[in-house]
C-alpha cells in the first residue's frame, strides 16, 4: 500500500489509517483477525480512542504483539489538564503499551474549548507534560465542526504535528466557510502538519429514528455509509486524492475488508473524475432550481 | 450567492483574469457561471437569457450586496441590447448543446461583436455521447418532441472542434482545452429535467400525441434511472485584437 508522510512527524504512514473503533463491536478472536487482514495489507498507521467502547482493550493484544509495525494514535475529549493527565495513563494502562505516537485533542468545536486546553491548567499541559516523559511523542488535533476552529489551533498550539477532520464529496463540492477544509489542507502543506481524513465513506444521515430505530440500523457508523465495493473504491480515491496524508478507515468492520482492497488496488483519480464525483454529490441535494446541464 | 458555484465552473475560470473585468454570461441558466463570475471577483456581470424563469432565478440568487454588479437582461443572443466592445470575458457553460446548428453563427457574431478586442471566451459544453449511452434515447426523445412542436432540435452535441471552428470564424483561437466532466454524472434530477422538456412539449399537442410522448420519457427516466456517460469539455479562446 502507497505510503505518504504524515506531515513532518518523520512517519510514513499508509494511506488507509485503522480506524479501530471497528474493533469494538467484534469479540477478541474477531478482533484479533480483522488486526491480522489490517497488516496483512500492509497498514501501518492505527487510530483510536478511550470513547469508543472496548476498542482499546480489544486492540492491545496484537497492538502488543506487533508493536513495532504499527504507528497509534488515540486520542482525549479532556479539555483540562486532570481528565487529560488522567486520560493519557489509562489509555497506555489499557493499550498495554509506554508510548502512544501521536496523541489528539478529539473532537474540537468551540472556540472556548480551544481557550481551555490552551490555558495554564489546560489539556495541552497535561498533553506535553506526557510528551516530555516519553509516554507521547506527537501531539495532533481532530475536529468534526469548524474548518476556521482548525485554522485557529495551528495559530495557536506552535507544537500541532496533525489534524483530523472530515472529507469527501459533498463536502468538498460546498462553497462556504464551515465547508472550506481546503484552506486547511493548504495551510497544514505549508506548515507540515500531517493530515488524516474521516467520513470519506459517508453517504448521508440515517433516516431519523422515528423512521429507522437506532437499533436497527444495518452499520454501526454515525452515518449512513457508502456500502458497495464500487463506491468505496469511489471514496477512498477520492479522499486520497485531495492532499490527505492518510484517510481513516470507515468504524463498522463489515466495510473494512472492502476498504483495505480498495485502498491496496488504488491507482489514483484524475481532476475530471474527481469533478464528477462532486458534481453527482451536489445535484443529490441541490437546493438550485434543476436544469439540463452541470 | 448563497448557493454553491459547481466545480466545472470554478475549474473553468480557474486560469481566467476575472477579477476586475467585465462579463457576459450567455445563456444565464440559473446563474451558476454568474455566480462564479461574481466570486472571482468580477467588476460587472451581464446575465442574458431569453428565459424568463431563468431571468427570476439569477436575480433571485444575486445577493444585495452583489446587486449593483449584475444585470440580467433577458434577450435573445443573436440580438442583444449590449454595446459593442464592452466585455473583457465571455462566457457561454452549457448553452451550445442547446443552440440548433442554424443559430450557432448568428450567435458568435452577436457575442464577437459585444467583445472587446483580445477579450476571452470560455465554451463549456458537452461532447458527443457515446452511441451505446442510455440517456442518448432520453435525448433523442427530447429532439424528436422538439421537432415536432417547434421544428427544431432541443439538443445537439457539439465535438469542440466544431465549435471551435464557428468561432474561428469570428477570429477567436483556443488557447487551451481541459476535460471538466469525464464521464459526465447525468443523475436523476438531470433526467428528470430533460423529462421535463419532453413534457413541456407534449403539452403543446394534442393529447393522442402528447400523452405517449410523456409516458415514454417517464418511462426512459425510470429505466435510466441515472448514468455516468461521455465528456464534459471547456475551451478557453481569445479574440485577435483588431
Amino acid at each position: 500500500m502507497e505510503t505518504r508522510a504524515l506531515g513532518d512527524t518523520g512517519q510514513e504512514s499508509t494511506v488507509l489509517t485503522f480506524g479501530s473503533i471497528a474493533l469494538n463491536w467484534l469479540e477478541q478472536e474477531g478482533a484479533n483477525q480483522l488486526i491480522e487482514l489490517v497488516l496483512d495489507h500492509g497498514v501501518n498507521h492505527f487510530d483510536v480512542a478511550p470513547t469508543y467502547g472496548d476498542a482499546e482493550l480489544k486492540l492491545g493484544p496484537k497492538l502488543r504483539q506487533y508493536r513495532d509495525d504499527i504507528f497509534l494514535g488515540c486520542k482525549t475529549q479532556e479539555r483540562e489538564y486532570e481528565g487529560a493527565a488522567r486520560k493519557i495513563d489509562r489509555s497506555l494502562d489499557r493499550l498495554g503499551i509506554d508510548t502512544i505516537d501521536l496523541y489528539q485533542i478529539h473532537g474540537l468545536e468551540y472556540e472556548d474549548e480551544l481557550d481551555t486546553i490552551t490555558a495554564d491548567g489546560g489539556a495541552l499541559d497535561a498533553i506535553r507534560e506526557a510528551k516530555a516523559a516519553g509516554k507521547i511523542d506527537h501531539i495532533g488535533l481532530t475536529s468534526h465542526g469548524n474548518p476556521k476552529l482548525i485554522l485557529d489551533a495551528i495559530d495557536r498550539i506552535d507544537d500541532l504535528e496533525t489534524v483530523m477532520f472530515p472529507l469527501n464529496p459533498v463536502v468538498a463540492g460546498k462553497d462556504g466557510d464551515e465547508y472550506d477544509y481546503e484552506a486547511v489542507l493548504e495551510r497544514c502543506d505549508a506548515e507540515g502538519i500531517g493530515t488524516l481524513g474521516i467520513k470519506a465513506f459517508a453517504k448521508g444521515s440515517w433516516p431519523s429514528t422515528d423512521e429507522l430505530p437506532e437499533a436497527d440500523r444495518p452499520y454501526a457508523n454515525w452515518y449512513e455509509p457508502v456500502d458497495t465495493p464500487e463506491a468505496i473504491r469511489e471514496r477512498f480515491d477520492f479522499a486520497a486524492a485531495q492532499g490527505l496524508d492518510t484517510v481513516v478507515s470507515p468504524g463498522d468492520p463489515k466495510l473494512v475488508a472492502m476498504v483495505l482492497d480498495a485502498a491496496s488496488r488504488s491507482e489514483g483519480m484524475d481532476e475530471a473524475r474527481q469533478r464528477t464525483v462532486i458534481e453527482e454529490a451536489r445535484h443529490d441535494d441541490s437546493p438550485v432550481p434543476e436544469q439540463l446541464h452541470h | 450567492m448563497a448557493v454553491d458555484v459547481p466545480e466545472t465552473v470554478t475549474t473553468a475560470l480557474a486560469d481566467q483574469q476575472v477579477e476586475g473585468r467585465v462579463c457576459l454570461e450567455a445563456g444565464a441558466g440559473v446563474g451558476n457561471t454568474t455566480a462564479g463570475l461574481l466570486a472571482a471577483g468580477a467588476k460587472r456581470v451581464y446575465a442574458v437569457t431569453n428565459d424568463a424563469d431563468h431571468a427570476a432565478t439569477v436575480r433571485d440568487r444575486v445577493d444585495d450586496k452583489n446587486a449593483d454588479r449584475v444585470a440580467v437582461i433577458e434577450a435573445d443572443l443573436r440580438a442583444t441590447p449590449l454595446a459593442t466592445d464592452s466585455v473583457d470575458l465571455v462566457t457561454a457553460h452549457g448553452l451550445c448543446n442547446v443552440l440548433p446548428p442554424t443559430e450557432l453563427d448568428a450567435i458568435a457574431a452577436e457575442l464577437t461583436r459585444i467583445a472587446k478586442p483580445d477579450s476571452r471566451l470560455v465554451v463549456d459544453d458537452y461532447a458527443v455521447p457515446p452511441a451505446d449511452a442510455a440517456v442518448n434515447r432520453l435525448f433523442a426523445l427530447e429532439n424528436a418532441a422538439a421537432r415536432v412542436v417547434d421544428g427544431r432540435p432541443a439538443l445537439t452535441f457539439y465535438p469542440p472542434a466544431v465549435l471551435a471552428a464557428v468561432f474561428a470564424d469570428h477570429h477567436w483561437t483556443v488557447e487551451r482545452r481541459k476535460a471538466l466532466l469525464d464521464p459526465v454524472p447525468w443523475t436523476e434530477a438531470h433526467l428528470d429535467a430533460h423529462a421535463e422538456v419532453v413534457r413541456a412539449y407534449a403539452a403543446a399537442l394534442p393529447d393522442s400525441l402528447g400523452e405517449p410522448l410523456t409516458a415514454m420519457a417517464d418511462d426512459l427516466v425510470a429505466a435510466i434511472g441515472s448514468e455516468r456517460t461521455g465528456t464534459m469539455y471547456s475551451l478557453a479562446f481569445r479574440l485577435a485584437d483588431m
